[in-house]
């Protein structure tokens, strides 16, 4: 009875409560998102999305920088300038870098030559009264230090030419006379590449990332207010495979340290000459030709060089995207390029390195068919001999291939803000 | 006797592999002013102006080729070596001995454990080792060979065994009860 009741006075009651609990459902409880401090693969999804939203979020170039590189980690130390072996593999490995031989530029126009310069003579009286000042004039009392020779003999050379040829070629590259040259600039850079699960410590059995620094110190760059013009399209696909290496990064050797992580194109963010041009490097003792003949290890000599090219214009070049407000999750909608010459002295090599994408997390690189292409050249002597005040066997090819990286000039009509 | 042995000792071109005795240690040679040579825990003769280049023409070093705990590059062997043996050392051993171009050589030392006590509760120690890992010169690579891989334990048709293994078989099927129980024992049952 009291059942049937019930029964009959159910639908009234019902149909009163539908009408009440439609409007209220929308705003009742608080939404059912994952833990943010739990142990578990969800909470770390929100910690992260959270950091992500910070940075997007960031007003200015300086605090999205400041919120990417604020949270200190032990990282890996890569060093440009290094004599491990095969080095550039393994640094293409953690840039994503694809190494091409040989330049995308066309061969170098000789003198006269429309693009080339008006006269080669005065270019190489200037480069050989720098390598005479240096060899063969400048009177040493007492032999370098032990290590020391490069910064003796070749360091000066090399600032003189720079500073000579840059000054020589001004007017011709009207680019040259608002750029600015700096020697001895820091550059530093800072990213992320492919995870681990930690293996000790208290952080043990979570998922964590491969964090890299590099700090560099090129001998000397040249900064433009406007980015070079692109060798290839953004989105070209280089036909070359990254190589994979199935081993820790520890093995290289590379060591772990724990210090501010710095990214640094060589001036502030507020310098408007904040695009690179030309980076020139200096290889240190360490890594002598001879030496590196003496030890067994000839094939490494070209190895030497392409490894400081790909890890210092990587960290140059990404340097400047990411003044420019371009991160890993907010990846580069132009390239960046840059030049770069690496020398020990007597020989010289060329390379190009367009920065085609700066995702390289393992989060943003799953659906990332861009690759990072660096071109280059095998390294060739500048001169054969100096001696009794004659440079013998002076390389006209390499200072033309010079010159064309010199005159290398952005784009009149290209805009910069895209 | 112990004039004589010194004296023995001190010519020119003599390599003694005796210890040195308690009257000879005041003569030794500091450890600091020793060079290193190829062979351990040995007294050299003292160098004096004008000697010849000392030679060991059988070095007391004994190396073992070790498969690596975890992935080394494919151009990385891995060696445990004798404490006393520094990188050059290594490398002149694997060239000259081996002729194994070598480009690189790093090493380590492995602290052997004394975490474990015995039933007195002395501390044990495990001993300690040195490791070096070698990088090949020339581009060439070594992979550790796989000592003991895994063998067709299958026996070959026709043979005893084959025969035997299968009048087992045969033997457990006629065992087996009906396969609609499921396992049960026939005994089990109303």
């Amino acid at each position: 009875m009291a059942a049937s009741v019930r029964f009959r006075w159910r639908p009234c009651s019902r149909v009163l409560r539908l009408h009440t609990v439609a409007e209220a459902s929308a705003a009742r409880y608080p939404p059912v998102v994952a833990s943010l401090t739990a142990k578990s693969q969800a909470a770390r999804q929100r910690r992260v999305e959270r950091w992500h939203r910070e940075a997007h979020d960031a007003p200015s170039a300086e605090a999205k920088l400041r919120v990417l590189t604020k949270l200190q980690r032990l990282k890996y130390v890569v060093y440009p300038q290094t004599f491990a072996l095969h080095a550039d593999r393994w640094y293409q490995s953690f840039t994503k870098t694809a190494y091409l031989s040989g330049l995308p530029l066309p061969p170098p126009p000789g003198p006269g030559e429309p693009g080339g310069p008006a006269d080669l003579a005065p270019l190489r009286s200037a480069a050989c009264d720098c390598l005479l000042q240096e060899h063969f004039h400048l009177k040493r009392r007492k032999r370098a230090p032990l290590y020391r020779e490069q910064e003796s003999a070749a360091s000066p050379f090399l600032r003189q030419l720079v500073a000579s040829l840059v000054g020589l070629l001004t007017p011709h590259n009207p680019s040259l006379a608002s750029a600015a040259l700096d020697f001895r600039r820091p550059v530093h850079f800072y990213w992320w590449r492919g995870e681990e699960i930690i293996p000790k410590g208290h952080r043990r059995g979570r998922i964590d990332a491969l964090r890299y620094q590099i700090d560099d110190k090129p001998h000397s760059q040249i900064r433009m207010p406007k980015q070079l013009s692109e060798f290839v399209p953004l989105d070209y696909s280089v036909p070359i495979e990254i190589p994979v290496l199935n081993c820790k990064p520890d093995k290289l050797p590379l060591f772990k340290r724990q210090y501010e992580n710095n990214i640094f194109i060589g001036t502030r963010l507020a310098d408007p000459c904040c695009y690179g041009h030309t980076q020139f490097h200096l290889l240190p003792d360490k890594i002598k030709r001879e030496k590196l003949l003496k030890d067994n290890r000839a094939d490494q000599i070209e190895v030497g060089y392409r490894a400081n090219a790909i890890a210092s214009l990587f960290a140059w070049t990404g340097a400047q995207a990411m003044y420019q407000g371009f991160w890993s999750e907010a990846d580069v909608t132009r390239p960046f390029v840059s030049q770069g010459v690496v020398t020990d002295g007597k020989y010289f090599a060329f390379f190009c390195y367009q920065l085609n994408t700066l995702a390289l997390t393992a989060q943003a690189d799953q659906n990332n068919p861009r690759k990072n292409i660096c071109w280059g050249t095998e390294s060739k002597p500048l001169f054969e001999v100096i001696e009794d005040g004659d440079v013998k066997g002076f390389n006209d090819e390499l200072l033309l291939r010079l010159v064309q990286f010199l005159m290398n000039r952005p784009e009149e009509n290209r805009s910069q803000l895209l | 006797m112990q004039a004589t042995a010194w004296a023995q000792a001190r010519q020119p071109g003599f390599v003694s592999f005796c210890p040195p005795s308690a009257a000879d240690r005041k003569f030794r040679e500091p450890l600091s002013e020793r060079t290193r040579v190829m062979a351990r825990n040995v007294l050299y003769p003292l160098y004096q102006a004008g000697n010849p280049q000392l030679r060991i023409f059988r070095t007391n070093f004994f190396i073992q080729l070790v498969r690596p705990g975890t992935a080394q590059p494919e151009d990385t062997v891995q060696f445990r070596i004798p404490m006393e043996m520094t990188r050059v050392d290594l490398k002149n051993y694997l060239q000259k001995v081996y002729d194994v171009p070598v480009a690189a050589v790093r090493t380590r030392i492995q602290h052997g454990s004394n975490k474990k006590r015995d039933h007195r509760n002395v501390r044990i120690k495990q001993p300690d080792y040195k490791v070096a890992y070698v990088q090949l010169a020339h581009g060439q690579t070594f992979q550790f060979p796989d000592l003991f891989p895994e063998k067709d334990r299958s026996p070959e048709a026709g043979s005893v065994d084959d025969i035997q293994n299968q009048f087992m078989e045969d033997e457990r099927q006629r065992q087996k009860g009906e396969p609609r129980r499921g396992g049960v024992p026939d005994w089990f049952g109303l």
